[in-house]
C-alpha cells in the first residue's frame, strides 16, 4: 500500500485558556493517516480536539501561546514533507506532573517559520472549507473575482479569460444555478447554502490534493444541510478528492466517510472503517461511541416515547494528563474486573479487529499503542 | 380532556423595513410578513412542536404569544383571558405564568452575578419570601435541574454549556410558570448534553404539569417530545397534526421534504441525484431558499414544490386568489395544500 497522503503522528496542540488560567491540551497525542482518495471523518463533541487537529494540519495554529508538536507528513509531488519541521525550535514547553506549566515561544520566529512551511501548501495542496461560509468569503468582492484570484494563484491558468471560464465551470460543478449570473454576486446577496457551495468551488478550484472540511454543514438549515452533504458526496465520486472531514453530526460523518476516528478529550478513542465503527449492534465498540450513537433518538425510541440515553456528566477540558481513561468519569461500562485499570492507567489504542482500533480496557488486545 | 391554556387566532406580525432617506421621507418601505395568519392552541400539560427552516417565523410566534413582541393583528388568549391588547402593567402578573427559554445559553444570565444571585433575583421578582424560604427554594430548583450545590458560587462564564442551560431552566422555573416557550433549547449544546436536557424537560413537564411550545429544527427531538406538531413555511402553518402522523404520514409536500432531508443525510445509498439524472439535478438546483421580498402568488411553496412540478404546474397553485387554506383531513390533522 502507498504511504498515506497525510500522516499525523503524535500530534499535540496546547492553548492557553485565560478563563481557566491554565494550558489546555486540546490535542493530546493524535496519530491518524488519510490514504489517497479516501475520506476520513473525525467525529466528537466540542472540546474533543477534532477541529484543532484540522487547524494544526492546515498550519493555522499560530495565535498567541498555541504550540504544536509531533509530525504532520504530507505527500507532495512524490516527496514527503513534514509540515511541522523545525517548529519545535521556536517554543519551549515546560511540563510538570502531566501539566503544562509554561510555554516560552518566539512568536515572530514561529510565525515566520510556519508561513515558510505552509507556503505553497495551504490553499494549494491543502484547501479548507469551514463552518459559516459567509464569514470566510470576502464581503467586498464578488464570488467570481474571488474564484478567479484563487485559480490564477494556484493553477497553471494565468490568463484572465481562461480563469474566468474555469471559475464558471466550478460554480456549475457545485450546482449553482445560472453560474454566469452568480459570478457577479457578492456574498451578502447569497443564501448560506449558496455561500457554502461557492466556498467548496473555491477550495476545489485550486485542485488541491487534500480537502479539509471543518463542520461544513453546521449552522445551515436541515434541508440545505442534506443538499450540501449530497453535493460533497457527488464531488467525492466525481473527483476522488482525499478529504479530512470534521463534524459533530454523526449522520454527516456516516454518509461521507470511508473511515472514522472518534475523538474524546484530545485523543482518538476509536478508529476503523466507517461500516464497522457505526455498524448497528457492533460488539467491540468504545463505550463513548456507543453512548454517542445511543443519544440520537432512533425511530424505535421515538415511537415508544422512551427516554434518551444521555451520557452523564460533561466533557472536561484536559489540563492535566489524566491518570486513567479520559472517559472514566462518564463511562457506564466499567466493571469491577477492570476498574483499577480504568481509573489508574490510560488504555492503549489497541486493535480489536484488522484495521479497527479501540482505546478501552474492556477489550483484550495486543499492546500496540 | 384537559383545558386549553393558550389559543392563538389569525396572528400576524409584519415588520416594516425602511431603507434610505427617500423611503423614510415618503413613508414607503417593504413589509415583511414574518407571521402571516397563524392559528393554533395548546392544552394544559401538552407539548406542541413548531418546526420549519430558519426565517419561517417560528421564533417570532414564540415571542409574540408571550407578548415580548407586539402582534400586528390577531388574538392571543391565555387561560381564558384575551392578552392581545393588555398594557405592560396589566401583563406583569401574567408574565410569571408564561416564560421563555431562549436559544442563547447566556440569555438571562447576568455575567456579573453568581448562580446563587441569579436564582435569588428570579425568586424575588414577584414576591418577597423570607431568606430561609429563598434558600430552600434555591435548593429545590437545583434539585429539579440536577445541578450540584457547589455551582451556586460560580459565575456564568465558569459554567459549561449544559450547566448554563440548566441554570437558565432553573431561573425560569423559579417563578413557577405554567406555559414555557422553549426556543431551540438544545441547539447550542453538544449531542450528549442535548439528550440530558431533553430528558430534563420531559421530567419537569411530568412533575410540574408544564405546557410547552417547543420550537426547534431538530425533527427527531420534536417528534419525541411533542404530542402535536405544526410545520411552518414562510410565516404560515402549512400542516399540523399528531406528531407521529406529521412525521410518518405527512400530507403536505413540504413536510415530506423536511423529514426526508433528514433521512437523505443518513442514507448510505447512492444519492437521489446520481440515480435521478436530469430531473433530480433540476430539483437539486432549484431548491433555493424562500424569499420574503418576492412572495409567490397563490401557494407560497409552489416555487419549490415537487408536486407542483409533477402535476404540470397547475394554475390553481399560483392563482393569487386561491392561497391554500388549512383544512381538516381527519383526526384533527390539517393541511394547506390543494392536492393533499
Amino acid at each position: 500500500m502507498d504511504a498515506p497522503l497525510l500522516a499525523i503522528e503524535n500530534l499535540r496542540t496546547y492553548f492557553y485558556s485565560r478563563a481557566k488560567r491554565a494550558f489546555i491540551r486540546s490535542v493530546d497525542g493524535v496519530s491518524l493517516g488519510v490514504a489517497r482518495g479516501e475520506t476520513l471523518g473525525i467525529v466528537g463533541e466540542s472540546g474533543s480536539g477534532k477541529s484543532v487537529t484540522a487547524l494544526s494540519a492546515a498550519g493555522l495554529v499560530t495565535a498567541g501561546p498555541g504550540v504544536i508538536s509531533g509530525r504532520i507528513d504530507l505527500q507532495s509531488n512524490g516527496a514527503r514533507r513534514n509540515l511541522l519541521d523545525g517548529l519545535e525550535n521556536y517554543a519551549r514547553v515546560t511540563e510538570e506532573d502531566g501539566r503544562v506549566m509554561a510555554v516560552e515561544k518566539d512568536e515572530r520566529g514561529w510565525r515566520k517559520h510556519s508561513e515558510t512551511l505552509m507556503a505553497g501548501v495551504r490553499g494549494k495542496e491543502i484547501a479548507m472549507i469551514f463552518q459559516n461560509p459567509r464569514s470566510a468569503l470576502n464581503p467586498y468582492s464578488t464570488i467570481g473575482k474571488q474564484l478567479v484570484e484563487t485559480i490564477r494563484l494556484h493553477t497553471s491558468l494565468k490568463g484572465e479569460n481562461e480563469a474566468r471560464e474555469r471559475a464558471i465551470h466550478w460554480l456549475d460543478r457545485v450546482r449553482i444555478d445560472s453560474p454566469r449570473l452568480r459570478f457577479d454576486n457578492f456574498p451578502f446577496g447569497m443564501s448560506g447554502g449558496m455561500c457554502q457551495r461557492a466556498m467548496i468551488a473555491m477550495a476545489l478550484s485550486a485542485e488541491p490534493s487534500l480537502l479539509i472540511a471543518d463542520e461544513p454543514t453546521t449552522g445551515l438549515d436541515a434541508t440545505i444541510q442534506s443538499r450540501i452533504v449530497e453535493l460533497l458526496a457527488q464531488l467525492k465520486a466525481e473527483t476522488g478528492i482525499t478529504t479530512l472531514l470534521i463534524s459533530h453530526d454523526i449522520s454527516v460523518i456516516q454518509r461521507l466517510s470511508d473511515r472514522i476516528a472518534v475523538m474524546y478529550g484530545g485523543t482518538v478513542v476509536e478508529t476503523g472503517r466507517a461500516a464497522e465503527v457505526l455498524a448497528p449492534g457492533a460488539k467491540m465498540r468504545h463505550p463513548y461511541t456507543a453512548a454517542l450513537l445511543a443519544s440520537i433518538p432512533s425511530a424505535e425510541m421515538i415511537r415508544r416515547k422512551s427516554y434518551l440515553q444521555a451520557i452523564e456528566g460533561e466533557v472536561l477540558d484536559t489540563i492535566e494528563v489524566p491518570r486513567g481513561c479520559r472517559f472514566y468519569g462518564r463511562c457506564n461500562r466499567v466493571t469491577e474486573a477492570i476498574r483499577d485499570n480504568c481509573s489508574g492507567h490510560e488504555p492503549p489504542l489497541g486493535e480489536v479487529a484488522p484495521g479497527h482500533k479501540v482505546r478501552c480496557w474492556l477489550y483484550p488486545t495486543e499492546r500496540n499503542a | 380532556m384537559s383545558r386549553t391554556i393558550l389559543e392563538v387566532t389569525d396572528l400576524r406580525k409584519h415588520y416594516s423595513q425602511r431603507r434610505g432617506l427617500v423611503s423614510r421621507l415618503t413613508g414607503q418601505g417593504r413589509v415583511i410578513p414574518a407571521v402571516d395568519g397563524v392559528s393554533f392552541y395548546l392544552r394544559e400539560n401538552e407539548t406542541v412542536g413548531l418546526v420549519g427552516e430558519s426565517g419561517c417565523g417560528k421564533t417570532t410566534i414564540g415571542r409574540t404569544v408571550l407578548r415580548l413582541t407586539d402582534p400586528s393583528s390577531g388574538r392571543i388568549v391565555f387561560d381564558g383571558r384575551d392578552i392581545t391588547k393588555l398594557s405592560r402593567a396589566e401583563l406583569r402578573p401574567l408574565r410569571r405564568e408564561m416564560q421563555m427559554i431562549f436559544q442563547d445559553l447566556d440569555a438571562g444570565l447576568n455575567p456579573r452575578m453568581r448562580v446563587r444571585d441569579i436564582l435569588r433575583e428570579a425568586l424575588t421578582v414577584y414576591e418577597r419570601p423570607s431568606d430561609a424560604l429563598i434558600t430552600s427554594r434555591i435548593h429545590w430548583l437545583l434539585e429539579q435541574v440536577s445541578l450540584k450545590d457547589s455551582k451556586l458560587a460560580n459565575f456564568p462564564s465558569e459554567l459549561s454549556g449544559g450547566e448554563k442551560r440548566r441554570v437558565g431552566i432553573a431561573r425560569v422555573l423559579a417563578v413557577r410558570p405554567r406555559l414555557i416557550v422553549a426556543d431551540e433549547p438544545t441547539s447550542a449544546l453538544d449531542i450528549s448534553i442535548q439528550a440530558q436536557v431533553v430528558n430534563l424537560l420531559r421530567d419537569l413537564q411530568r412533575d410540574l404539569g408544564l405546557t410547552y411550545l417547543f420550537i426547534s429544527h431538530d425533527l427527531p427531538v420534536v417528534e419525541l417530545v411533542s404530542q402535536k406538531v405544526a410545520v411552518m413555511y414562510l410565516g404560515r402553518i402549512v400542516e399540523m397534526g399528531l406528531a407521529e402522523n406529521i412525521a410518518h404520514q405527512p400530507r403536505h409536500p413540504y413536510t415530506g421534504i423536511l423529514w426526508s432531508s433528514l433521512a437523505d443525510k443518513q442514507s448510505t445509498e447512492v444519492s437521489l441525484y446520481a440515480r435521478g439524472g436530469a430531473a433530480a439535478e433540476r430539483e437539486h438546483r432549484t431548491w433555493g431558499v424562500f424569499d420574503f421580498e418576492q412572495p409567490a402568488s397563490g401557494c407560497r411553496f409552489a416555487p419549490r414544490c415537487p408536486l407542483y412540478r409533477d402535476k404540470g404546474r397547475p394554475a390553481v397553485c399560483t392563482d393569487p386568489a386561491s392561497e391554500p387554506q388549512l383544512r381538516d383531513v381527519g383526526h384533527g390533522h390539517v393541511v394547506a395544500c390543494h392536492f393533499a
